[in-house]
């Protein structure tokens, strides 16, 4: 058995071992960290397959960027709102395995009764090396051939910067409010009666002992008005 | 199989995808949804580089950089949906967003 | 004055330069001021027909200008060339002249019309098409603009469209039109799959290669359309109706534009007449009867503007009975003054209605000779052109007519034309002494009836002078100055050489004629010694016959109409709703009723969605695998 062989399913493994473990990891964090190694894992495969530009480009744009991002997010969004894995859907989980077990034996025997064969590139090793690399001779054939996907790529990612931009902007109150207003029932009165001489910033939060049942799982909130009860900061916290 | 061949390589992109699949339809968590997203694209990728490989061309290595463009746009829309998600109803469990329904 | 060849282009350009501007602009920019390019862009048109006019009196030679090639489809070309012969060069003049002189009236009788600029985009545009018929030079281009020339007439009609009554009449004057047209592009279909060509000359040279019955069938198909735009019976109908318009509008469609069309294109294409003898025959006979209906009918009407349309009705007849005998210089010879006396007759009762405000019957008229003399003296003129009173217009060209349909065979038609003859001077003349002789009979108090302004009496005058005069134009008959100018258009259909004999007599028989219904009038109307009342009532059926005018429009009520509405009655309840409406609704409540069933599947979960994703992809590669790779085979 050849080295190289033997590297291959050292790669492979680690790749699909991780891959696993992204996909079972009780905690998000976990399943980032073997993402990066999964990814890593493939990237290093890239090299054997001669894509060495790839390689690169993969470790900087998934690790490197998109990784970091994913965590910064996991940062962001508050840990108890992560549901479980083990939430309980076993019926869901058995039917994904299954699918998954199918789609593998599809794969697989199309894989292994594979007839059809392209026709050889214009690019053998040869050809790469006499233009001075991978970099130089992708560059060619992006700069040559693809110049119209590349503009289009462009402003692909051009407006997906505009649609984060869009997604991540400040809420709006009214947003606030039609979170608020799902979530609870909101009495617009203050429990210690309408005060309208004191300043908003200095009434407090609403206490747990402020909430009340009105009727299925809603809590009520009293609030000198809905705007007002949005205000509070404490308001995500009180749901549970 | 003492040579590498190009099933070595379906075989791996396959796997990887199908883990990714299976990752998609039964976590619940949307950023783990999302990386398995990510996992299924680079599955792709090997795919393409390993015919690329095989037919000696560069346009499969191509086809892999756009994917990875394209995966990098959702990316940056893919986590801000989840921000927003976050932020509007205050969740990340795909079972509890309905928001599609008609 | 050859470069006229190369100008001929500004005869149909001004007028549609009008138009077009008082469309784009007139509603926001121009306004009022409307005239100022209307009236000049005529005139223009008429200042350039002039020496295209003069040109071709002189030389033998037709002049045309090749603007572009419409239709250039292999070997079939349909180009468009203005082309002036001396057939054209008379139409010409007649169009752009007396549309000169209506646009300028219409200045004074439009003044303050919130339609104005409307009205003077509309009238420009009649014109041009007018011209651009006229100027054609093949049957494509006729077409195209024998159909625009009915466009515009429906616009102009329907002008006061928010009066019901104008709107229907639009629409009647349309679809009447359509009837004839039909004929008329069937007609033009069949010259082309016959011969393979649409130009005149073309057409012309080769109608002797065709059977009889085809060139029959052609010739009466063409005549069709003639019957329709020129209002013979049975489709005279819509012209009457046409009247609901503003008053020029029916000066130029009468004397002018849209009824000598019929009247043009049948001396147009005179060798598809001339090569099928039973076409002829009907034209003659069709004239006659419209003649000698209408003339009847004219009698017993009392909207003077009525009276005065049934006139043309009855005046067409007359150039329908020439084309029908081949006296093709006759029947242009009466387009010719007949132009100037219909246009001077309806401009005339638009002065008495401009001085009476809008009023029409003649019965609440009378009296007005004295408070209205320059109105009365033209009205009076053209009325005695329009009758066949001795030296004016109408005498002339009228008598030739009748003595062409005498020599050529039609001695029944001619009689026919003598008779309507008396008609016509009855009603023109009853029609003079109702409005301008007698008491007044309007009311006083309130009206006080006064010649109109400058722009209005301006075309009345010139168009008097001309009624007056423009028959000496054909003076003597048959060898006239005319006559040798229209000549070479006709040399060769078949001449008939009338005896001066024969001449002189019908010219007195017809004069006598006229005189007697002259004087019928007079007696009836000033006289007082015979009463209408009395005749009517002795006549009986008769009266009643041509008062309800002879029961057209009650028999195409009853005959066309009403199975034509009931029909599509039937259609619209019963096809339309209950078969194409109930199949698209039930199409729509078969996809509510499957939506219903299917959005159980539109849980908003997207794990779901995801699922049948997945599902799906398994499936589709379960079934690529079964029918592509040869694991199964």
């Amino acid at each position: 058995m050849a080295i190289e062989v033997l590297i291959f399913y050292l790669l492979a493994g680690v790749a699909i071992a991780a891959a696993a473990g992204v996909v079972l990891a009780r905690n998000p964090v976990h399943s980032a960290v073997s993402l990066v190694l999964s990814f890593v894992n493939v990237a290093a495969i890239y090299v054997m397959l001669r894509a060495e530009f790839l390689a690169v480009a993969q470790i900087i744009v998934y690790t490197g960027a998109i990784i970091v991002l994913v965590l910064f997010v996991l940062m962001l969004v508050q840990q108890q709102d992560l549901p479980e894995f083990h939430g309980g859907r076993p019926l869901r989980r058995a039917v994904g395995f299954l699918l998954g077990l199918a789609l593998l034996a599809e794969v697989a025997a199309a894989i292994l009764t594979r007839s059809l064969r392209g026709a050889p590139g214009s690019w053998p090793p040869e050809a790469v090396a006499a233009v001075g690399g991978n970099i130089q001779a992708i560059g060619r054939e992006l700069y040559s051939a693809y110049m119209l996907p590349i503009q289009a790529t462009a402003l692909l990612l051009l407006a997906a910067t505009v649609g984060a931009l869009f997604l991540a902007r400040p809420e709006l109150i009214e947003e606030r409010l039609a979170v608020a207003r799902r979530l609870f029932t909101i009495s617009l009165a203050h429990p210690r009666g309408v005060d309208p001489l004191r300043p908003v910033a200095e009434l407090p939060a609403p206490h747990d002992s402020e909430l009340k049942p009105a009727g299925g799982d809603r809590a009520l909130v009293m609030a000198r008005s809905a705007e007002e009860f949005t205000e509070q900061p404490a308001w995500g916290e009180i749901r549970r | 199989m003492t040579e590498l061949t190009t099933a070595h390589f379906l075989f791996l992109s396959a796997a990887l995808f199908i883990i990714g699949m299976v990752g998609v339809l039964t976590r619940r968590n949307v950023l783990i949804i999302f990386m398995c997203v990510e996992l299924m694209l680079n599955a792709v990728n090997v795919s393409f580089i390993g015919f690329a490989w095989e037919q000696n061309a560069l346009t499969g290595q191509i086809f892999a950089l756009f994917v990875i463009a394209v995966a990098a746009a959702e990316a940056v829309i893919g986590l801000g949906i989840v921000m927003a998600l976050s932020r509007r109803l205050d969740t990340v469990d795909i079972d509890e967003v309905r928001q599609l329904r008609e | 004055m050859e470069w006229i060849a190369d100008w001929l282009f500004v005869i149909p350009l001004a007028p549609l330069v009008a138009a077009v501007a008082n469309f784009l602009l007139g509603r926001w920019w121009i306004r009022d001021r409307a005239h100022w390019i209307a009236v000049p862009a005529v005139g223009v048109s008429f200042l350039a027909s002039v020496p295209a006019f003069l040109t071709v009196a002189r030389q033998h030679e037709p002049l045309s200008q090749h603007l572009y090639t419409w239709i250039p489809a292999g070997d079939f070309r349909v180009p468009v060339v203005l082309s002036v012969d001396q057939l054209t060069a008379v139409m010409l003049l007649v169009v752009t002249g007396v549309s000169f002189l209506v646009h300028l009236y219409s200045v004074g009788y439009m003044h303050g019309d919130p339609g104005y600029h409307r009205f003077f985009a509309y009238l420009p545009l009649f014109v041009f098409s007018m011209v651009m018929l006229v100027l054609a030079s093949n049957f494509l281009v006729l077409f195209v603009f024998w159909e625009a020339v009915g466009l515009c007439s429906y616009l102009l009609i329907g002008f006061w469209f928010r009066r019901r009554s104008a709107a229907d009449a639009a629409k009647k004057a349309f679809i009447v039109n359509r009837i004839g047209d039909f004929g008329f592009g069937i007609g033009v279909l069949l010259i082309f799959v016959t011969l393979g060509t649409l130009d005149y000359a073309e057409v012309f040279e080769r109608v002797g290669t065709l059977g009889a019955g085809t060139v029959t069938a052609i010739a009466l198909l063409l005549f069709t359309g003639a019957i329709g735009k020129s209002a013979q019976v049975p489709l005279f109908v819509w012209l009457p109706d046409a009247m609901e318009g503003p008053t020029p509008v029916s000066a130029l469609i009468h004397a002018a534009t849209m009824v000598t069309a019929g009247i043009f294109m049948v001396a147009r294409t005179h060798p598809i007449f001339v090569a099928s003898p039973t076409a002829m025959l009907v034209v003659a006979i069709v004239g006659a009867v419209t003649a000698f209906i209408a003339a009847t009918i004219a009698v017993t009407q009392y909207d003077i503007k009525r009276v005065v349309a049934y006139s043309t009705v009855s005046q067409l007849g007359y150039m329908a009975i020439a084309l029908g005998a081949g006296a093709w210089i006759a029947a242009i010879f009466h387009l010719f003054t007949h132009a100037f006396f219909k246009a001077l007759l309806f401009l005339g009762s638009g002065s008495v209605m401009h001085g009476l405000h809008d009023e029409l019957d003649m019965r609440r008229m009378g009296g007005l000779k004295r408070s209205m003399p320059l109105t009365y003296w033209t009205f009076l003129i053209g009325a005695a052109a329009n009758a066949g009173i001795l030296p004016l217009a109408g005498f002339w060209s009228k008598d030739e007519i009748i003595v062409g349909a005498w020599v050529a065979g039609y001695p029944v038609v001619a009689l026919i034309a003598l008779a309507a003859a008396f008609f016509t001077s009855l009603y023109m003349f009853r029609a003079v002494f109702m409005t301008f002789h007698g008491e007044e009979r309007f009311d006083r108090a309130h009206l006080h009836p006064h010649d109109p302004p400058w722009t209005m009496s301006v075309p009345l005058v010139v168009l008097a002078v001309g009624a007056a005069v423009a028959g000496f134009a054909g003076v003597p008959p048959e060898q006239g100055w005319f006559h040798r100018l229209l000549e070479p258009v006709f040399e060769g259909s078949a001449h008939h050489e009338v005896s001066l004999a024969t001449t002189l007599a019908f010219g007195a028989v017809s004069t006598v004629i006229a005189l007697a219904g002259l004087y019928l009038a007079a007696a009836a109307y000033v006289l007082g010694t015979v009463s209408p009342a009395a005749v009517a009532e002795r006549l009986g059926p008769l009266y009643r016959l041509a008062y309800n005018k002879w029961y057209f429009d009650d028999v195409y009520q009853r005959l066309i109409v009403e199975p034509a509405r009931g029909f599509a009655t039937f259609l619209w309840r019963q096809i339309d709703v209950g078969v194409i409406d109930a199949a698209v609704n039930g199409a729509a409540r078969l996809v509510v009723w499957t939506s219903q069933l299917w959005r159980r599947a539109q849980t908003g979960l997207v794990a779901n969605y995801v699922l049948a994703i997945a599902l799906g992809t398994v499936i589709i590669v379960g079934a690529y695998l079964v029918a592509g790779s040869n694991l199964f085979r």
